[in-house]
């Protein structure tokens, strides 16, 4: 590249540093929520599968058994009448310490050396001045003696504020259980091994009420060693299974999948208004040089130097924006992470995210995106400025006639977009990322219909606006249309924006609507006891149930059935008469469906169930139960939002017959009508105190409770579209900084023959506003496509969910508030900006 | 017996949880935590020393032996192993050595309560096997352990049987008035299947059955010997099978007694001869290598009938030693005079290296024996255990 050309177009830039920093911002804040995104996304997962694979050690399978575990006797027969030595006995649950969730492995000592080194302890924990020696021996001699000693990260002792040999109280299983801190794991990176207690297989067993069973049994076959594993599996009871520990680990974590991808879709709304937002920056570079390039045509500069030359400067402005972008990034997704995993946690798996992991893959491809987007951006005005005779000055007017007769073009290749978008969403039958794609055509389709639309719109309120507002008002409506050029980008970018709050918002409150429902038809009991993740006592399930003013109770569980394919929910109820209420049949007679369902010739799915395994009604399945795999007929589908993967429904009498697993987790409780239900709780607390710890809620604490988890999963998506509304803000601005400058002129004029100051800003100001509302209301059908893909496309691939589309009014008219609040905000500064113009500095070029 | 190894049983148990669970080495590898096992400094005496015998049965009168009762454990004392040694011969004149170890250890007095859960346990077994090829001129070793609980390891009276894993030595088929064992250990590329019947009634050493090791009262325990097993059954080496026939020798005992701090090794000696008679004899050696006042031994008849042997009837020469390429120096070679017998025996070991590198590095060997009674000249096989000599 010529030097000269060089150093005109950095001198240019340098002279116009608003126009340069808006370039910069868009692409940044673009490429930094996506790459924070991603980084968040990753950083859930990574944590995940290092602290899984740190707590597996060097088992390469495990052999996972039903809902009523694995007898320890098989443990002891494949090791003492088999021989086979390279296996180990877990016992593993959650407990709670200080009201903190943990981890609990229950280990044998003796079988563990060829799979953990951690389970051993290592230094003495915080608070212990005499070293390791002596108290390590002590330690392990209580670990074996059995007194309740276990291990946990020096880490998590501190936090819970425990000291070497200090004895705590540990609840499981309801119950409260004296232990005792030994000492820390060995090994394992920072944070892997937080939240993990290691405890003595018989301490294990005895706290989570798994006497004589484990929970899994952790296998160790050297590769290529097909013959061990062949052999385990010919010896393998029915309903156990062997399954390698990395895709057991795998298939637990990809549960996350659907909703890391979506997660990043939306992080894409952000870099695509960041795009429009370097294309309204690079075209009004272009725009105002456009004497500058003429006489360079003049001079000799070819067409492809002039291309080069806007491509250039795009590329560098891609490559600081990128890089400011990516460190952005790491910074946002520092924050990010404590919100995803939080989610990842509520929903799928315990993901101990202690710090953002920063991936380079995930750094390179935002970086590269965030180029790309910049030169994708760029090439349109650069072909543009390429395309200036030499000499010609272009009169805007001429530049506007342009744009006007490119509109319907635009609008033609939009319609084509969105049809090519429909076509897709069509034929790709329940693939996810397919969905995402078309979404994005769709966007972008409209997007290029936009500014037809608001021409249309603009031209068709002119005379409207002269005959409310007068002269003023006419020219800010005509100014919208008039200036197409510069503010069309700007147009679509809001519109974008806030079409992504519509979509995005119906979204979210239809299917919040749909789940408050559906949990006031399923909450049908009054109040509902368990024991988390435990099991209930029997004696003292039935003098709970005896306590006067109870008239009916249903009990249920919920356990894992565990294959190749990877985990699967079963919810065993026995039905109270009024439960049946609580189940809604999406398919088939309820009257039918609860006979089959009552006599065990058949179960119900939910919807996400039977999304994804394409069942419904009269379908069979297969499970592998205690007597080996056995063929369940479907029958019904029914609606529930409470697992993202779906469940499997069954009578108790069922489930009994087919699984080796008494366990009630929980029942509900019908009251005699007119009892008061906090009293009844009172009476409950009583028969339980001493007994067992039971967590109690009244229907209404559930519901509310399951709602807050509900608004906590989206907290994430409200903050990823106040982003993009938040680049939208910024290209408004830019856009109408862009316009006052070009318009200085005009305004000199306008001040020159008598508009005062005030009535400059006011006409500026009007000029956003008229803006603002024309996006709104260019956005209200995209944000309606949008929220319709969303539901019926997207959140049904990704978890098979089915939602009622409702569309709350407020969300758009929020919408519309929202759009004219961005517009004038970010037309302030250009209000004041005209407003301060000194009308013979702007006229002087005459 | 025993009294390094019993020495090495705390040091097992607390070393190899602490240090070798961690080293992810194979069982014949293990030799981590055996140097400063064995240099049994202030850290061992702590461990080992007073109070922590407390609240265990202790060997300190004599007692009435019982059998089959007492060849099941008796887990109020703190340490008990069934040691079986032997000498195999097979069908073309292959000659082969075994080891076959059950130490039993409680961790405290009392079986824990505490748990709903069968794998509670206060005990904790460790197993060490190993098979000298004396012709391949090869010695395998394998080391295990596991709690005595869950059914993972254990010893019961009747029927008899202590096992590990898939490791053990169970009655098999009870003949009337006779002991008929059958036992089986395997690793990966060796094994053993032996049926092993008695062909002499159990013999019960020290003061009988009560051997004293040192001054100290209750520092001591009950031991007694099935010093004549007859063997039949297979040793497998890689792929090959051999059909072997032999003599074995069982070595009981259980006490709850701490080593003397004086103490630091010692030569065991249990020796067939071909005229029907045996000879046990160990010399506990002091610090400074001289020959503590409390060896002793028992010379057993043709007939069965046993006479105590104490260290000043014996005389112990060492002809020949050893260097381990692991560290340490040991004797390999022994004139064992018996003055009051008129009988002198000349001792041999078939092999130089039979050091086990398990958790306690310590020399477990088969033996030739060269021997004469004034002008009668016979021959004889045995084993030989030397500890103590082990160093870095």
């Amino acid at each position: 590249m010529n030097p000269i050309l060089i150093r005109a177009s950095v001198g240019y830039l340098l002279r116009h540093p608003w126009q340069l920093a808006l370039a910069l911002l868009g692409i940044s804040i673009g490429v930094a929520v996506m790459v924070s995104v991603d980084l968040a996304n990753q950083s859930s997962r990574k944590a995940f599968i290092a602290s899984m694979n740190a707590v597996n050690g060097d088992a390469t399978h495990q052999i996972v058994a039903g809902p009523g575990g694995i007898d320890e006797a098989l443990y002891v027969h494949l090791r003492v009448a088999e021989g086979i030595r390279s296996i180990a006995p877990i016992v593993a649950g959650n407990v709670r310490i200080s009201n903190r969730t943990m981890q609990l492995l229950g280990v044998d000592v003796f079988a563990e050396r060829a799979f953990r080194s951690f389970s051993s302890p290592a230094s003495s924990p915080p608070g212990n001045s005499e070293g390791s020696g002596q108290s390590s021996e002590d330690a392990v001699r209580r670990f074996l003696a059995g007194d309740g000693s276990v291990l946990m990260s020096a880490r998590t002792a501190t936090e819970l504020d425990l000291a070497a040999n200090e004895p705590f109280i540990l609840e499981a299983n309801g119950k409260s259980y004296p232990a005792r801190l030994a000492g820390s794991p060995q090994g394992g990176q920072e944070g892997q091994l937080d939240n993990l207690l290691v405890a003595d297989i018989a301490a294990a067993q005895h706290w989570l009420g798994l006497t004589g069973k484990l929970s899994r049994i952790d296998v160790k076959i050297s590769e290529g060693d097909n013959k061990l594993a062949s052999r385990l599996r010919s010896l393998l009871p029915d309903g156990t299974e062997l399954l390698s520990a990395a895709g057991r680990t795998q298939t637990t974590a990809d549960m996350s999948d659907a909703f890391m991808t979506n997660l990043f879709a939306m992080s894409l709304l952000a870099l695509l208004v960041g795009i429009f937002l370097i294309y309204n920056s690079v075209s009004f570079a272009v725009l105002q040089r456009r004497e500058l390039i003429g006489v360079l045509r003049a001079l000799g500069v070819t067409r492809r130097q002039v291309f080069g030359l806007i491509l250039t400067e795009a590329a560098i402005i891609g490559l600081i924006g990128a890089a400011v972008g990516v460190f952005a990034g790491v910074w946002l997704g520092e924050k990010l992470v404590v919100l995803v995993s939080r989610t990842v946690s509520d929903h799928y798996f315990v993901a101990n995210v202690t710090r953002l992991s920063v991936d380079s893959f995930s750094v390179a491809k935002g970086f590269l995106a965030g180029l790309l987007a910049t030169l994708v951006a760029a090439a349109i005005p650069a072909a543009e400025a390429s395309a200036y005779q030499p000499r010609l000055t272009l009169s805007r007017s001429t530049l506007e006639a342009r744009a006007g007769g490119l509109l319907p073009k635009l609008a033609w290749g939009g319609l084509g977009l969105m049809l090519v978008a429909g076509l897709t969403l069509t034929v790709s039958g329940n693939h996810l990322t397919a969905g995402l794609v078309a979404l994005f055509m769709l966007i972008f389709g409209f997007a290029l219909c936009i500014p037809l639309v608001v021409h249309f719109l603009s031209v068709s309120f002119e005379p409207l606006a002269g005959r409310w507002g007068g002269t003023a008002a006419r020219l800010a409506v005509s100014s919208v249309s008039k200036s197409l050029s510069r503010t069309g980008v700007a147009v679509v970018a809001l519109s974008i924006a806030v079409s992504a709050t519509i979509g995005v918002s119906i979204m979210v409150e239809s299917f919040r609507l749909s789940v408050s429902d559906w949990l006031n038809t399923t909450l049908q009991s009054d109040v509902y006891v368990g024991v988390p993740r435990g099991s209930l006592d029997r004696q003292l399930l039935a003098d709970l149930v005896a306590v006067p003013g109870i008239i009916e109770h249903s009990t249920s569980r919920r356990s894992w059935l565990e294959d190749q394919g990877g985990r699967t929910q079963i919810i065993a109820i026995q039905m109270a008469p009024g439960s049946y209420r609580g189940t809604k049949i999406r398919d088939g007679r309820p009257e039918d469906v609860w006979q089959l369902f009552d006599n065990g010739q058949g179960v119900l799915i939910s919807d996400a169930y039977a999304y994804r395994s394409q069942l419904g009604r009269g379908d069979s399945l297969q499970l592998n139960t205690s007597d080996g795999m056995i063929e369940f007929t479907v029958a019904a589908v029914y609606q529930s939002y409470d697992s993202n993967n779906g469940a499997i429904m069954m009578s108790r009498g069922t489930y009994d017959r087919y699984f080796d697993d008494p366990v009630i987790d929980s029942i509900g409780l019908y009251l005699e009508p007119g009892t008061d239900v906090d009293d009844i709780m009172t009476k409950l607390r009583e028969v339980g105190r001493g007994r067992q710890s039971l967590i109690m809620n009244s229907n209404a604490r559930i519901r509310d409770i399951s709602l807050q988890i509900f608004d906590r999963t989206f907290v994430i998506t409200n903050v990823l579209y106040w982003l993009a509304v938040g680049v939208a803000v910024i290209g408004i601005f830019g856009a109408m900084l862009a316009l006052q400058l070009e318009r200085a002129r005009d305004y000199g004029i306008l001040r020159a023959i008598g508009m005062t100051p005030a009535q400059t800003g006011m006409l500026v100001s009007a000029q956003t506003g008229c803006i603002g509302i024309l996006s709104g209301i260019a956005a209200i059908p995209l944000g309606l496509m949008m929220a319709w893909v969303l539901i019926e496309v997207i959140n049904r691939r990704a978890f098979g969910w089915e939602i009622d589309f409702t569309v709350p009014p407020a969300v758009l008219l929020w919408a519309l508030l929202l759009a004219v609040g961005a517009a004038l905000l970010a037309g302030i500064y250009p209000a004041w900006s005209a407003a301060h113009t000194r009308p013979a500095l702007a006229m002087r070029d005459e | 017996m025993r009294i390094k190894i019993k020495k090495s049983v705390y040091l097992i148990v607390f070393t190899l949880i602490i240090t070798s669970l961690s080293a992810c080495e194979g069982d014949q590898q293990n030799t981590g935590a055996a140097p400063e096992a064995l240099r049994g400094g202030s850290r061992l005496s702590e461990l080992l020393g007073g109070d922590s015998s407390a609240g265990f049965a202790r060997a300190i009168e004599p007692r009435e032996f019982v059998f089959p009762r007492d060849h099941g454990p008796h887990t109020r004392y703190r340490n008990e192993w069934w040691y079986v040694t032997g000498n195999l011969d097979g069908p073309e004149r292959e000659r082969f050595g075994f080891e076959l170890t059950f130490f039993r250890f409680s961790l405290a007095p009392d079986t824990p309560s505490e748990f709903d859960s069968a794998w509670q346990t206060n005990q904790v077994y460790i197993a060490h096997f190993a098979i000298t090829d004396v012709t391949g001129k090869s010695f395998h070793v394998a080391q295990r352990y596991a709690r005595g609980g869950a059914g993972l390891a254990g010893a019961q009276a009747s029927p008899f049987k202590v096992w590990l894993d898939d490791w053990s030595i169970a009655e098999s088929a009870p003949r009337p008035g006779s002991t008929h064992w059958n036992l089986h250990a395997e690793d990966a590329g060796f094994s053993l299947d032996l049926d092993l019947v008695a062909l002499k009634r159990p013999v019960l050493n020290g003061r009988d059955g009560l051997s004293q090791k040192s001054a100290e009262a209750g520092n001591a325990s009950y031991y007694y010997s099935l010093t004549r097993l007859q063997s039949d059954g297979s040793v497998r080496l890689g792929e090959k099978n051999y059909a072997v026939t032999g003599l074995s020798w069982l070595d009981r005992e259980w006490g709850s007694s701490a080593l003397s701090s004086g103490q630091r090794g010692w030569d065991w000696f249990a020796l067939q001869l071909s005229d029907g008679s045996e000879l046990m004899f160990y010399n506990i050696r002091r610090n400074d290598n001289s020959a503590d006042s409390h060896s002793a031994g028992t010379w057993i008849d043709p007939e069965g009938v046993t006479s105590y042997l104490r260290p000043e009837d014996v005389s112990i020469v060492v002809t020949d030693s050893w260097d381990s390429p692991r560290g340490g120096t040991y004797p390999a070679g022994w004139i064992i005079d018996i003055p009051g017998r008129d009988l002198s025996l000349a001792v041999q070991p078939v092999l130089s290296d039979q050091e086990l590198l398990t958790t306690v590095r310590y020399w477990e060997g088969a033996v030739d024996v060269d021997g004469s009674r004034g002008e009668q000249d016979f021959t004889g096989r045995g084993y030989v255990e030397l500890t103590g000599y082990a160093s870095e």
